[in-house]
This record gives structure tokens, C-alpha cells and sequence, in this order.
């Protein structure tokens, strides 16, 4: 991983551009698919959605996706992880760290996902030393993808993420006949060497920056006021109960958005006991503030008994709370939560804009 | 509990899928038998014994005979785990319910209706004993089951996952049944079962029971804004609800 080096690194952004056929851009994952020892996924479609999968060819990328199912969060933070194996021989009780920390090369990642990765990183690498995360974060690549379609759920651009000059070891952008590569890192400058590609011309990057201008006015839902407001804005509305309850009667708490959303990061951890009672492991799989267990503990006491409560804090754990920790407001505008809320009550313009509305109407 | 406890199945009124699903542990029966001792299985064996320690019970209660037979299981029993959801919650014997008795004898047994003597209602088997543990699913995850006589074994108080089947299918990355225009029970409906029905290209059709706190209100309003009239929304309701979903509304207005 060489993601946050870029930023100060010589490699600028201008002079790290280079264009290739799309012939050329298949030939490199295919090589990578051959010969790489990692895993090479990219977006694929899979009955009626777009997912992040394995590739067994470079054919079966679906570059045109506007959102995948779940973010290739996944690979870095997978949804169930073994954490450690445990054996007992003679009495005495013996633990090996159990989980699979290999890296993967990611093709295909649309900017508001390779930002999540890059607030995921601040947690995970700088602030908790989470070690399979790091691991496998820092044996990974991240191959880019300017978007080619925009979800219609999506708001990224009133996010800043509807495009990114960061977080990415490549960055693909499709001019019509070729594809232009930005150069976010060596490891990724390195893929290039052996192709075909030539320095993109001041015409092929002006038509980089066009399509990322035309890019950012073609979401449909935005954010009506800048997401730097909404840790004030959500700190003035965390008692006003009556507005999250509007919102909670409608809300069928069944985590959903959590699970979809590409910066949540909850885990739970369980014990799985093999039946001689030897051995077994301790697996951490995902967990989600709207899940009714959440935030029950010991004795049976659970601190956000309420949906509206458990509403709220998803609220203000996106525009506040992580904020306050980490200085991000830690939504991308994906619009993942608001597809895949059967209830329809997920989304996060429809709540920020409503307590906007409230405040400044 | 003894080192190597001794167990027993019964069946009441039901299908015995559940015991199947035991059966089809296959070669993971040897392990099974390494650490319980089974002393009664009618689907599996001949012998039987009226000494053990766990009892496992399939199906539902639908006759006085029936509730005397679990008091006299309960009795000898250590430990009464409910085995599916006919005995966790009533299950599909319990879509009856709502429905005039006699009639329900008249379409099944015809002219031999007045010979069936029968509780009007199929009831779980909590509503007779108590029960210590409860393995939901129509039928039973094999998995599961290992799992809850594992913990039984090691003395691991059992707890039930509480989280809808939504969450599993995000998990597996299901695409949503209500996307393809079908109804699914998965928002309201008890996960653990890996969501499989619905990554089979199918529906939730709430074997494993409702959540501990469904979202019911919000969760018609889905149906109704799905198209379906009260009536559907009620048959969808009653394929596995039909003991579990009154019990619960009675429960919460005497709270």
C-alpha cells in the first residue's frame, strides 16, 4: 500500500497520466489474473446486480456498473473472519492466530469506494492497529474506475466523492476508445511497465478533467448545503425525538443499511466450539447499530432499546460521531443504504435535508 | 450434566423433517455419538429407554394426549430442547388457528372428522412445559443443531441469533427479493439460516420464526405498498405465524 505516500510523493497527477488501448488495460489484468498470486476481483453482473467478484478473465469486467451490491470493503474487512483457532492437547489450551491476511488486487473501484477505504484506513491502520486489516490492506492494489454510470441513488458529489485525485494505485478513466491511467503509487506505476501506453497528451487529460466536470452534475440527489455543516446540524437535532420517531415508525430495524454501507465497520465476535469441546474458533463477522442486539449487554440491559434511537445514532454516527474522532463526516454518498432499504427510509439526503430544512427554513 | 449425557427424540404432531435432519448429519453422527449417548429414536432406532437427560421435541401440541405425554418427557428430562419450529412456535400446523375446527376436521378427515378429538388450536410445546432451548427452522439447520448440542455439552447458555434474515442476505449479497417484485418475510423473520432460500432465487417465508421485536407496522405498510390487501397481507402472516403472531400481540397489550 503506498495510498497516503502519494499524496506528498512526486508522482503528480498531471505527469502520472499515461493513455492506453483498452486492449492494453485487458492484457495487464488478465497477465495479473495468470500470474499474480493474489486474487483479482472486479465488478461483475450476478442475476439483476452488480457485485464485486473473482475475475477469471478481463472480459467479465462490468466497467459500466453504478454500484456493486456490497463495496470491496469486503476483501479488506471480510463479513465473517476467523480471528483464532484454539486446541487443547494435555490440559493445556494452545491459540494460533487463524485468519487469511492475503491481499487482493481490486479492479474497478469507483472513487466514493476507494475514499471509504481511505477513511477506513484512519481507523483501522492509523488509529486501532486493527493487524488482519493493515495486512491485508497494505498486500492489496487498487485499480480505479471513474464512474461510467451514476446510481440513482447516489449523492457522492454533494460528498466530494464523485471523483478523487487520491486512495487509488491506478486510476482508469474511459475517453471513448482509450483509457487514461492516472499513477497514484510506484506499485501501480510498476503494473504499466511492460505495456503499450504513451504520456497522455494536454488534450487526453483535459477530456479527464471534462468527464469528471460533467460527472459530478449528473446525481440526482445531493446534499442541499455543504457536508462540513452536519456535525453542527446533527448535534442541534439529537433531541429531537420527534422528528427521529417520524422517521422509525417507518424503519424495520433490520440493518440493512449497515450491512451495505461501505464505511460501517461493527463486528461482533462469537465463539464456535467443535463438539469434543477441545478445540474450535472465535470468528468476527459484521454487526449493525439498527440490529435490535446491538447495544445490549450483560444483565440484559440494552442502552438503544428503541428503533428511534437506534435510527438516530446511524444518523449521527455518519455526520457526528465519527467526525468528532476522526475529523470525517463518514459518508461517501454511495446511496447504497437508500437502495437496498426495502422500507424506504434509509437515505441520507431525505434525513439531512429535512433537519436542514428544519433549521434553516 | 454427566460426561457423556444421555439423549433422547420424540416426535408430536409433525413432519419428523427435523429428525431427519439429524439423520442426515451422516458421517457427523459418529461424532455425535462420541459425546451423547442416544437412548431414544424412533426414526433412527429400536431401542428406547425413558432415562435421559436431554430431550429433543418435534412438533406441535394438538391433544390432550399430546400434553400429557410432554409432561411426563418434561418429568424426566434434564433438559427439553425444541426441535423446529413446530415445537418452537406452533409452525405450519398452526395456519389452522384462526380457522373454524370443525370445518378444518370436515376438508382433512371427511366423513371421519367426528372421530378426531383434537384441541382446537396447535400450540408450541412452551405453552405445556418449559423449555430450555429451541432450535427454530423448517426444517432444523443441521449446523445449528450441532451447534446447540455443543453448547448444551459444555454448559454455554443458549441464545438464538435475533437478527432479521435482511441481514444475512446483504452478507451473502443476495439480490432482494422485493427487487425481483416478490414478497419476502426476511425483514421480519429470525436469521441464522444463512438466508438460503432466498439465494436460491426464492422468497423468506418465515420458517424461523419472527424477530424477538418485529417492526410489524412498518413492515404491512411495505406489503400494502407492494399491493397486497389485508387479507394477503394476513395469509402471508399465518404460513408460520399463526400460534406466534397473536401470542405475541396478547403478550404485548398485557405489557
Amino acid at each position: 500500500m503506498t495510498v497516503r505516500a502519494v499524496a506528498d510523493s512526486s508522482v503528480g497527477r498531471v505527469d502520472g497520466m499515461k493513455t492506453l488501448a483498452k486492449s492494453e488495460f485487458e492484457t495487464l489484468i488478465d497477465g495479473l489474473i495468470d500470474d499474480d498470486p493474489r486474487s483479482v476481483v472486479g465488478p461483475q453482473r450476478r442475476s439483476g446486480q452488480y457485485v464485486f467478484e473473482e475475475l477469471d478473465s478481463a472480459a467479465d469486467l462490468a466497467l459500466e456498473y453504478d454500484l456493486t451490491a456490497l463495496s470491496p470493503k469486503k476483501y479488506l474487512l471480510p463479513q465473517y473472519e476467523q480471528l483464532l483457532t484454539y486446541e487443547r492437547t494435555d490440559g493445556e489450551y494452545e491459540m494460533h492466530a487463524g485468519t487469511d491476511t492475503e491481499g487482493v488486487i481490486i479492479v474497478g473501484v469507483h472513487p466514493y469506494d476507494l475514499a471509504a477505504i481511505e477513511h477506513l484506513d484512519k481507523v483501522h491502520i492509523d488509529t486501532m492497529g486493527d493487524e488482519p486489516y493493515r495486512k491485508r490492506r497494505e498486500d492489496s492494489l487498487l485499480i480505479g474506475l471513474t464512474m461510467q454510470s451514476v446510481a440513482p441513488e447516489s449523492f457522492a458529489a454533494s460528498m466530494g466523492a464523485a471523483t478523487t485525485d487520491s486512495g487509488y494505485d491506478l486510476l482508469v478513466t474511459d475517453i471513448g476508445d482509450r483509457f487514461v491511467v492516472d499513477i497514484g503509487s510506484f506499485e501501480g506505476n510498476e503494473l504499466l511497465a511492460d505495456l503499450d501506453t504513451h504520456s497522455a497528451s494536454h488534450s487526453e487529460v483535459q477530456e479527464v478533467r471534462r468527464i469528471e466536470d460533467d460527472l459530478r452534475g449528473r446525481f440526482e440527489r445531493e446534499l442541499q448545503f455543504p457536508p462540513e455543516e452536519l456535525p453542527t446540524l446533527l448535534a442541534e437535532h439529537y433531541d429531537d425525538m420527534e422528528f427521529w420517531e417520524s422517521y422509525a415508525e417507518q424503519c424495520l430495524s433490520c440493518g440493512s443499511c449497515n450491512m451495505v454501507c461501505p464505511t460501517c465497520y461493527c463486528f461482533q465476535v462469537e465463539t464456535v466450539r467443535d463438539l469434543g469441546g477441545d478445540s474450535g474458533y472465535q470468528q468476527r463477522s459484521w454487526d449493525g447499530c439498527l440490529l435490535e442486539e446491538f447495544a445490549s449487554v450483560a444483565q440484559g440491559e440494552n442502552f438503544r432499546e428503541e428503533v428511534a434511537q437506534r435510527h438516530r445514532h446511524r444518523f449521527m454516527r455518519k455526520g457526528l460521531y465519527v467526525y468528532e474522532r476522526y475529523g470525517d463526516v463518514s459518508c461517501v454518498g454511495c446511496g447504497r443504504c437508500t437502495r437496498h432499504c426495502v422500507a424506504d427510509v434509509a437515505d441520507p439526503t431525505d434525513v439531512y435535508n429535512d433537519l436542514w430544512e428544519a433549521t434553516n427554513a | 450434566m454427566t460426561e457423556r449425557p444421555r439423549v433422547a427424540f420424540f416426535d408430536f404432531t409433525g413432519c419428523e423433517g427435523d429428525q431427519l435432519q439429524v439423520v442426515n448429519l451422516e458421517e457427523r453422527l459418529f461424532d455425535l455419538v462420541e459425546v451423547v449417548e442416544v437412548v431414544s429414536f424412533r426414526e433412527a432406532m429400536s431401542e428406547h429407554s425413558d432415562d435421559y437427560e436431554i430431550a429433543f421435541i418435534e412438533g406441535s401440541v394438538v391433544t390432550a394426549h399430546d400434553e400429557e405425554r410432554l409432561a411426563g418427557i418434561r418429568e424426566n428430562a434434564d433438559v427439553v430442547v425444541a426441535l423446529g419450529s413446530c415445537a418452537a412456535f406452533g409452525g405450519i400446523n398452526a395456519i389452522r388457528n384462526d380457522q373454524d375446527f370443525e370445518t378444518v376436521t370436515e376438508r382433512v378427515y371427511g366423513d371421519d372428522a367426528d372421530m378426531i378429538e383434537a384441541n382446537p388450536e396447535a400450540r408450541p410445546i412452551e405453552s405445556v412445559v418449559e423449555v430450555d432451548a429451541t432450535i427454530p427452522g423448517c426444517p432444523i439447520d443441521r449446523e445449528e443443531f450441532v451447534q446447540v448440542v455443543t453448547g448444551l455439552i459444555r454448559g454455554v447458555e443458549p441464545t438464538l441469533p435475533n437478527h432479521p434474515v435482511c441481514v444475512e442476505c446483504k452478507l451473502e449479497e443476495n439480490e432482494c427479493a422485493f427487487h425481483r417484485d416478490e414478497i419476502c418475510l426476511g425483514p421480519v423473520t429470525r436469521g441464522g439460516c444463512g438466508a438460503d432460500c432466498v439465494g436460491e432465487g426464492t422468497h423468506c417465508w418465515g420458517c424461523r420464526g419472527m424477530v424477538d421485536t418485529p417492526s410489524e407496522d412498518a413492515y404491512t405498510a411495505v406489503l400494502e405498498e407492494h399491493g397486497l390487501d389485508a387479507e394477503e397481507i394476513v395469509e402471508q402472516y399465518q404460513l408460520y405465524w399463526g400460534w406466534q403472531r397473536p401470542e405475541r400481540a396478547t403478550q404485548e397489550e398485557a405489557q
